[in-house]
């Protein structure tokens, strides 16, 4: 993957510098096919007809590639593809890439671009991704009594995570009174609740053959676009969903994860997440997660890469970096911020948790 | 004082699920919905205030989502959300086809308790049950 944050270079150059860093380890010259995920580059950069354009541009003109889109979740859907033609005998090799470059335009242009991925009734009411978000926390906190306090520590502990990943946006940490004092966006959340507007592009090659880590279970989950269809606000049954289905393939449930990659858009998703997948039972996620137990050294690490707060969130980027740290986690070559672990969970969320995926990873012995 | 108001509503044949605004196809079951209404009074399910939003919208904006009587929920726009709380009770109103939600005094839940109790004969029991449970927890919550 690259170095997330603000890039210069085109985002085909990114995916390039990405897919060659993959293919690279995983010692495959020119994989079967290709899988490329992007939310939006037609608004962000004008370009479109996306698997041509990089598939041409990595020198691969001939290997058949196409485009998969989820919102937010993009990544993860397209490790899905890569997986489904792999089960299903069509390829041996197949290289996934995903990636988004948006930092080069104003913020609320940037806001509004992913917004059209909230239902356009809703939208009318001027309703963000924050927007929406701020709503949701408050439900929860009102809901489970889960504190600012609680919260605000998710930002902090994957800032400290990110200071040990070179490939992360933001590599300093910020103390609990920074996160709580920083500038309100949508009341509850603060600005420090919220991951930044990131470039970059991450790319793993999936193989027939056994290798070091396997894909021991993947699910998808939805939910109706309209926020307003939903009779609560306070889990996203979007990610039950995916997380059923995965620990359904996979044969075993949350009691065997050791390490999670979790979509922390906003601090208060990741307690959510972390409930939604049984991760941690729920009404907990906020407590454990001032006790230290999510934390590098606790007893569930989540998000080692400093998460989509810290690490940073290039959309379509994301699940895909997720699935790299994870696949650094299990095969013991995460410098710096090593954990123990066997099995680890991916999941990624799409629109206001419209669409979203789990993933379960598992070194082999 | 405010003045209740019916919102367009439609129903799912099948789930009973009833939303708003009107959609062609129910999300969960794919049938074609048929047309009903409801009283344009709620209860906020939550809200938020947008400090930096989008085009075309001030700041800060202020937006709640309210659940409707029978279940529908929708997204409204206020004029500020001091003494707005969850579980608020609150008038919805639609002008220019964008929702407005307003606070309910005493005197507004009372006025629309004997109004309805009045209008809807059959449905006395239910609604009333209903509306006296929404003044008590209004008063309950100061």
């Amino acid at each position: 993957m690259t170095r997330f944050g603000r890039r210069e270079e085109s985002l085909p150059d990114l995916m390039a510098e990405a897919a060659r860093a993959a293919l690279a380890d995983a010692d495959v010259e020119r994989p079967d096919a290709i899988v490329v995920a992007a939310m939006n580059p037609e608004e962000f950069t004008g370009e479109g007809n996306y698997g041509s354009l990089i598939n041409t541009h990595l020198g691969f003109s001939r290997v058949p590639a196409l485009r998969v889109e989820t919102a937010t979740s993009s990544g993860l859907a397209a490790f899905y593809c890569g997986y489904l033609a792999i089960a299903a005998g069509f390829h041996r090799t197949v290289l996934v890439l995903g990636g988004e470059k948006m930092s080069h335009l104003p913020t609320p242009r940037v806001s509004e671009i992913i917004g059209r991925s909230i239902d356009p009734h809703e939208r009318r009411y001027g309703t963000t991704m924050p927007a929406l978000a701020g709503l949701i926390t408050r439900a929860v906190m009102h809901r489970t009594g889960l504190t600012l306090r609680e919260i605000s520590q998710v930002a902090v502990k994957n800032h400290a995570n990110a200071t040990r990943n070179p490939y992360a946006h933001f590599q300093e940490a910020v103390t609990l009174e920074a996160v709580m004092d920083s500038r309100m966006v949508a009341d509850p959340l603060r600005l420090y609740h919220c991951c930044p507007i990131s470039d970059g592009a991450a790319a793993v090659v999936l193989h027939a053959e056994a290798g070091p880590v396997r894909v021991a279970g993947i699910g998808q989950g939805t939910e109706a676009i309209a926020v307003r269809y939903r009779s609560d606000l306070t889990s996203f049954r979007a990610t039950q969903s995916a997380a059923q289905a995965a620990y359904r393939m996979a044969g075993f449930g949350p009691e065997r994860v050791e390490v999670a990659e979790i979509h922390d858009a906003f601090s208060p998703f990741e307690l959510i997440s972390l409930e939604d997948t049984g991760l941690i039972p729920a009404g907990k996620a906020g407590r454990a997660t001032l006790d230290g137990e999510t934390a590098l050294d606790g007893r569930l690490p989540v998000s080692p890469s400093g998460g989509l707060k810290a690490r940073g969130h290039p959309l379509a980027a994301t699940g895909i970096a997720q699935i790299v740290e994870l696949t650094w986690q299990l095969s013991g070559r995460a410098e710096g911020r090593q954990v123990k672990a066997r099995v680890g969970l991916a999941q990624s969320i799409g629109g206001i948790a419209t669409n979203n995926w789990v993933a379960l990873l598992e070194a082999r012995p | 004082m405010i003045h209740e108001t019916i919102v367009s509503a439609s129903r799912c044949p099948r789930c009973r699920r009833l939303v708003v605004p009107p959609a062609p196809s129910c999300p969960d079951h794919g049938l074609r919905m048929e047309p009903d209404s409801v009283p344009g009074v709620g209860e906020v399910v939550s809200f938020t205030t947008l400090h930096s939003p989008p085009e075309g919208f001030r700041s800060p904006l202020h937006i709640a989502l309210i659940e409707l009587e029978g279940g529908a929920r929708l997204f409204c726009h206020g004029d500020e959300t001091r003494g707005i709380k969850i579980g608020s009770r609150v008038a919805v109103e639609a002008v220019d086809a964008i929702f407005y939600f307003s606070s309910l005094s005493f005197a507004d839940r009372a006025r629309l308790f004997w109004r309805r109790a009045g209008a809807r004969g059959e449905k006395v029991t239910a609604i009333t049950k209903s509306v006296v449970k929404g003044i008590w927890k209004g008063r309950s919550r100061g």
